[in-house]
């Protein structure tokens, strides 16, 4: 029942986002000032260190426009796996796909919003 | 094709999963490579960039109910002080059907023990006061004749032959 449940709305959230509008790329003219500021100098901050609240806003915005820039498979792949944690045998059992499919969506995910974002770095 | 190698690595699995040879793999290249140096940094900015918006989301939940905090606390609190009774229950429902069935075999064992032996030395006083008739000593197959003196026969079968004089 619960995995049912969990299925179906999985497959809701995939129909809404595939619905709406997907941005093609984050371009650097579009970055406001604190944000280009904030990708020049996040190099010096190390992965432990948390953020202050500033940066977190900063950062969660970037994410959304990153993640706007996916399909939903590759977004919903690289939000349960990186995100959340989640296992490649958890993924598929949640969306119902095979595991390979699960890996395959994770690596393009990942290489997009990587080469993304290193764009944006320079 | 080295540098497609450590971005294969990148791309493979989330940052913080790496493991420790494939760090140091990816480290010892990237000191020589400054695209896979970029590469390197913008994965690691990818995996802030999603566990920042992971917290926010989990914050954003947890704020959207403003009594969701108290009712967990308030859960708590009543768990903590009902949490002796409530262990005493619980290992009863575990070790239940366990003591029953002890207390069970432990009264069988008792009865085993008590009603059994004291029917068998009724049975031996019997024996012992009724006198054999010539009957019970010559038909009675199922009797261990060994237990039985030559002299008990012998009387047992005059005993009858006198009482018919």
């Amino acid at each position: 029942m619960e995995g049912w449940l969990t299925r179906i709305a999985t497959n809701t959230c995939l129909n809404l986002l595939r619905s709406a509008k997907r941005r093609p790329e984050i371009l650097t003219s579009d970055l406001s000032n604190d944000e280009t500021d904030w990708l020049e100098n996040v190099s010096d901050l190390s992965g432990s260190e948390s953020l202050n609240a500033e940066h977190k806003v900063i950062a969660v915005d970037l994410a959304e426009r990153l993640l706007e820039t996916l399909s939903p498979e590759d977004r919903l792949a690289l939000t349960m796996m990186d995100g959340e944690g989640a296992s490649v045998n958890e993924v598929a059992e949640v969306t119902g796909w095979s595991e390979s499919k699960v890996k395959v969506r994770a690596f393009r995910a990942r290489k997009k919003a990587r080469e993304a974002l290193e764009k944006l770095l320079g | 094709m080295n540098d497609n190698h450590i971005t294969d690595i990148l791309d493979n699995a989330p940052v913080a999963n790496l493991s420790e040879s494939e760090l140091q793999t990816i480290r010892a290249h990237v000191s020589t490579c400054a695209e896979c140096e970029r590469a390197f940094a913008a994965a690691q900015l990818s995996a802030l960039l999603m566990k920042e918006r992971t917290s926010e989301a989990a914050q954003s939940a947890f704020d959207a109910n403003p009594f969701f905090q108290t009712r967990v606390l308030a859960a708590w609190r009543e768990q903590q002080t009902s949490a002796g009774a409530w262990s005493l229950r619980r290992l009863w429902n575990a070790t239940g059907a366990l003591v029953a069935s002890m207390a069970a075999t432990t009264a069988v064992l008792a009865v085993l023990a008590f009603a059994a032996p004291s029917a068998d030395s009724t049975t031996q006083v019997q024996a012992a006061v009724l006198p054999y008739s010539a009957e019970s000593v010559v038909l009675d197959q199922d009797q261990d004749n060994k237990q039985l003196t030559n002299d008990q026969v012998i009387n047992a079968i005059y005993a009858d032959d006198d009482e018919g004089k």
